[in-house]
């Protein structure tokens, strides 16, 4: 059978806002994936276990307190340093301009803002895995 | 689709990551878990490899209607097992779509704070179509947590209705998870998932007084072989009366093994695993295999009317097997029959 494409989507941080990450979370879903959610206030070591333990293809990171700088660098980090930077990670969230280029040069291999067609976010991951999983 | 060489960044061989595995790495268990659960041509290989250090963790099954709290008390469970230096395993079962496939696995909320604790495991599960609160590769993982050296691996159902009873066939410990105000003494009379417990847990007690339900379950619920289930009051939101719990599934092993019943659960269980397998692999041969100048002649000879279908079954299933193609491969010691296609 198919490899099920396998995402885990997570709320690094102290922020509570997670209707997007909840709507992102259903059109995966939706698109045939296992979204694995781990809920609000989760440390980068709480995700990267998490990822690794669940094997997913990729993360997904929603950031809306402007936190973004400090924790989703830390995600990337953290992976490489359990080998496991075959993860994909991706970020979404309230992300001024300015810290897009920075965030894609610490590893965070797209960043998607409020606005974006639901569709672009499910090519994005669909690629991610399957590039990975095949 | 996909092409048939995973191109996984060094990707290790199935054989190291057993190595990797019975040293207790995690990375090693999630693949061998993944490869596994996609049936990846590595996966008989995976289980072979496995099988044999497996059968010291003790297997518990919680079953229950959705929201009523077993991703809560499980997590609850972990620390308190945690405390007392068990090493614990979880597998989580959450429902596929049927209509795209995907699912949310939400176990994991409840469970955040434990998932980081080197001494835990947790993997969430899809269904992905299977029937009856399980996937078909829950027990397979549970065994790679078995391998890993966990001395408990929990498993979640999904959120079971009144009929999801697989669970009870395959965890040596079985605890139904009830909540107070889900109906009246005839509810507790029910066949089905109210009779396959071995603990009970009557949870959120916080919320409401539970002496009704507990007197309606005290009523209907019989010794089986010897064993008394007990009926445990918890909160899980408050982490209440969990040692309790801890203690009753502790309590059952302990019965299974002085009782000689762990033993023969397990036979009972080897027993339907092969033959599950054995279906398993008459069904690919059947589905997949007697295209031969054998076979036409036999259909031949239904069409003449000089043999009926059963009798020209019976001689198909005797030349064996033979007229096969070589399935083979797809024989593994699993503990459930794999449907090749899904």
């Amino acid at each position: 059978m198919a490899k099920k494409i396998r995402v885990l989507m997570a709320k690094p941080g102290l922020d509570g806002h997670d209707r997007g990450v909840k709507v992102i979370a259903r059109a995966l879903r939706d698109a045939g994936m296992e979204v694995i959610y781990t809920g609000l206030r989760q440390s980068p070591e709480d995700i990267v276990e998490a990822a690794i333990q669940e094997d997913v293809d990729a993360i997904g990171l929603s950031c809306l307190s402007g936190a973004h700088m400090a924790l989703f660098p830390e995600v990337v980090q953290l992976l490489r340093k359990r080998h496991a930077s075959d993860i994909v990670v991706a970020g979404g969230g309230i992300i001024p301009e300015e810290d897009i280029p920075k965030l894609r040069k610490a590893g965070i291999k797209a960043v998607f803002g409020p606005g974006t067609p639901l569709r672009d976010i499910v090519a994005f991951f669909e690629k991610a895995g399957s590039a990975k999983g095949a | 689709m996909r092409e048939a060489v995973p191109s996984r960044p060094a990707a290790p061989s199935v054989r190291g990551l057993v190595e990797d595995l019975l040293a207790g790495d995690k990375r090693a268990a999630a693949k061998l878990i993944s490869l596994i659960e996609d049936d990846e041509p590595e996966a008989a290989e995976a289980l072979a490899l496995v099988y044999p250090h497996t059968g010291r963790a003790h297997y518990v099954g919680f079953t229950g209607a959705p929201g009523v709290g077993k991703s809560s008390l499980i997590d609850r469970l972990v620390r308190d097992l945690r405390s007392r230096g068990k090493k614990v395993g979880v597998v989580a079962v959450d429902p596929t779509s049927p209509y795209s496939g995907g699912a949310v696995l939400g176990d994991r909320i409840r469970m955040a704070d434990t998932g980081i604790d080197p001494g835990v495991f947790i993997r969430s599960m899809a269904t992905r179509g299977h029937a009856g609160g399980l996937a078909l590769a829950t027990f397979d993982a549970v065994r790679v947590l078995d391998a890993m050296g966990m001395d408990l691996v929990l498993v979640e159902t999904v959120g079971a209705g009144q009929s999801e009873v697989e669970i009870a066939g395959r965890a040596h410990t079985t605890v139904v998870v009830e909540m107070p105000f889900t109906g009246d003494a005839v509810q507790t009379m029910k066949a089905g998932i109210l009779e396959i417990g071995d603990v009970y847990v009557v949870n959120k007690c916080d919320l409401a007084d539970p002496d009704v339900l507990v007197a309606n379950l005290r009523f209907q619920i019989e010794e089986r072989d010897g064993w008394r289930p007990p009926i445990v009051r918890t909160s899980a939101l408050k982490g209440s009366r969990i040692d309790e719990l801890a203690d009753a599934i502790g309590r059952h092993r302990a019965f299974l093994e002085s009782s000689g019943r762990w033993e023969a659960r397990e036979r009972a269980r080897a027993r339907q695993e092969i033959l599950e397998n054995a279906r398993r692999i008459l069904a690919t041969r059947v589905r997949e295999g007697p295209t031969g100048a054998g076979f036409e002649a036999l259909v031949g000879e239904v069409v003449a009317r000089k043999t009926d279908p059963q009798s020209a079954a019976v001689r198909l299933l005797a030349q064996g097997a033979a007229a096969t193609k070589s399935q083979d491969r797809r024989t593994r010691p699993s503990s459930r029959p794999r449907a090749r296609k899904r």
